[in-house]
Formats: structure tokens, sequence, C-alpha cells
């Protein structure tokens, strides 16, 4: 069975690391990145089934770390996970593709089921295109 | 009735205090974050959620040694609040340049940070004497180094230094690129050094060349704050 993928985005390197830790020994594979540039360089080369992101971090912040990756992914699950997300962030944070907002603390268990629904969705979603894919192959041979 | 002076002051005053209380609390939510997941993976551990392997008892060792730096984190943070909320207790009072100096780095240590903007704090060699307002300078200082953070590229760095100057003292807000035109405009906007402690802020090198540096002169003794007239100095004839 292959493995849930995700993406920690957390500029508290701390912080990061012992979630990643946590999340492996649930058979999460897990890649840490602890700036918005470090994340879009990892899904430009990587395919996750999720992202946990932070929101306050240093030179990109989560909002714009969020639309760059759609930018590169736009079917790419992100959830926010962040200490103090005003409405307004989360607004955007939705308006801008966010799967889920949640705060920290959150017990891990939560996160991870989440993360493997979103496992779950992309495959999903993967299954659509070739569905959609093969149709038009079909379509256009007039099969 | 006239303008009172003192208005920016605590408009700008209050402004301030949210904006560093809510870096602040936010600096101390991480610290608390931390702390959680590591007392999580200790609970992963002994409870066996987790391959501990032979040498659980390292890294319960190693993972309460970082709890311990994190609480010493948290509490560097608890003393810049604690200092920052005695900064108002009296505004005539001696008090050292030093210490105000330090207070307003740490305090816009969170800002520049995120700027990713290196900013460096030097304390005057030897101790350096005010008497007036410390919050008051510790706005205008703040607001200084704001300027220029806003200004700097990322990955840039910026100096605040200071010394002694005739009987006040000079203080040096420097950044290690020029600063852009709009500079000038927004050291002019910050009134509250200005009406609090009679400050004189200078463009190094001045305007049109792109300054490098703002350099403050402060008086040792702060004039007296007034309520007097409006912002024309004039009285306004109805009394209102």
């Amino acid at each position: 069975m292959a493995t849930d993928r995700v993406l920690l985005v957390d500029d508290e390197k701390d912080f990061v690391e012992v979630l990643a830790e946590r999340m492996s020994s649930r058979g999460l594979e897990v890649t840490c990145a602890t700036s918005g540039r470090e994340a879009i360089s990892a899904v430009e080369e990587e395919t996750f089934d999720a992202v946990l992101l932070d929101l306050a971090m240093p030179d990109l912040d989560g909002l714009e770390t969020l639309r760059r990756l759609h930018e590169i992914q736009p079917e790419l699950q992100v959830m926010i996970l962040s200490g103090r997300a005003t409405v307004k962030t989360a607004v955007e944070a939705i308006r801008l593709g966010a799967t889920d907002i949640f705060e920290k603390p959150t017990d891990v268990e939560t996160l991870v089921e989440r993360i493997r629904s979103a496992r779950a969705i992309r495959i999903a979603h993967e299954d659509d295109m070739a569905e959609e894919h093969i149709e038009e192959i079909l379509r256009k041979r007039g099969w | 009735m006239g303008h009172d002076h003192r208005r920016p002051l605590q408009r700008e005053g209050v402004l301030f205090f949210g904006d560093v209380i809510a870096g602040l609390s936010h600096e101390l939510s991480n610290v608390f974050n931390i702390i959680n997941e590591i007392a999580g993976l200790q609970e992963d551990i002994v409870g066996g959620a987790h391959p501990k392997g032979a040498d659980a008892a390292d890294r319960l060792s190693e993972l309460a040694g970082r709890i311990k730096a994190q609480v010493e984190r948290g509490e560097t943070f608890n003393q810049f609040l604690h200092s920052l909320a005695h900064s108002v207790d009296d505004d005539d009072i001696a008090f050292d340049l030093g210490d105000t100096l330090d207070l307003a780095g740490s305090l816009a240590a969170r800002p520049a940070r995120l700027a990713r903007v290196e900013l460096v704090v030097h304390r005057p060699e030897s101790p350096v004497t005010l008497v007036g307002d410390p919050f008051a300078l510790l706005l205008t200082i703040f607001g200084l180094i704001g300027v220029v953070l806003d200004a700097a590229d990322s990955e840039r760095r910026v100096e605040v230094s200071a010394a002694p100057h005739g009987n006040g003292a000079r203080l040096f807000v420097t950044s290690a690129d020029p600063l852009p035109p709009g500079v000038v405009d927004e050291v002019a906007a910050l009134e509250t050094g200005r009406l609090t402690w009679g400050v004189v802020h200078t463009l190094d090198p001045q305007p049109p060349e792109a300054p490098r540096r703002i350099i403050l002169d402060v008086p040792a003794v702060a004039p007296a704050l007034k309520a007097t007239t409006d912002e024309e100095g004039q009285e306004d004839p109805d009394g209102n």
C-alpha cells in the first residue's frame, strides 16, 4: 500500500521536526520546509497528497505561498495550520483554495486522518482526469 | 480649546502596544505549540505509538532539553512584555538610553525576522543618562527602526547605535543599502519624538542623494509636554 505523502511548512524548525516525527511514526511520509520558497521548490519537484501550511512566515507569507503552490498544482490539497488565523486571513485562505483551516494546537490524529482523506481525494481527482482523458481520445477517434 | 500634543503620542502608543503585544503573543504561542508537540512525542514514545528502540531514555532526555530551551525562550518574551508594560510607569525620570535601545531592538526583532532583515543593536559604549519620558523615546526609536525595516531589502542588515552627543545623545539607524526616496516623508511623519523630546531627524546623506542612515539628536532632558495651541499654533477663536 502506498504511503500518504505530506509537506509540512512552518518557519519554526523545532515545530516541524517534532510534528514530522510524530506523523512519520503513524505511517506518513513527511517532507519539511521552513519557508514558503522551500515549499514551492518541494512541490515543483515532488508529488504530495497534502500540504500543511503555516500563515505567518518571513519573506513569503502563507497566503502568498498558497497562491503560488496552486499556480504550480491547482488541485493540490493545502490545509492551513496556524497559530492565530484571523477571520479575514481564513476567508482569504479559503478563497485561494485552502481545503481546511486548523488552529494550533491541533491533535496529531486529526491531522493524520485529514491527510489520509486528502490522498483519497487526490487519487479520485486523478481518476477523473484519466477518465476525461480517455473519453477525449475516444471522442477524437470516433469510437 | 487648543490641540493636545499628547494625543498623537497616546494614539500612536496604543497602536504600538497592540502591534508589539500581538507579535509577542504570537511568539509565545509558537513556544507553547512546540512544547505541546514535544509532550505529544514523549507520550508517543512512552505509550508505544513510536518505535522507541533501546535508547528511549536518551531520547526522552533530549526532548526534555528541548522543552527547557523553549521555556527559556518563552521567558525572554515574557521579560520583553514586562519591560514594555513598565515603560509607561513614569514620564519624567532619569533612565539609561542603552536599556531603551535594547528594548526597542528586542521588540523589533520579530518584524525584522518577518522582513528577513538582520537587525543589530549596539548599546552606547558608556551609559548615557537621559531625563524625560522613556516610553515616548522607545516609541520614537521603534518607529524609526520600522521605517528603515519597511524600506530595506530582504537579506539586508540594519544597525542601530548611539553615542553621547553634546549634553544628550545621537542615535543612528543605518541600512546596509540606500533607502528609497519615500523614507524622507516617512521620517517627517514621525511626530512623537519631535513633540515629546524635541528630537531632530537628519538623513545622511541628504536628499536628493539616497540616504543610508537616519540620525536622531536627542536632548539630555526632554522639554515638558505642553497642551497649548493647535497644529498651526493658532488658538481656536470659538473656544472649541
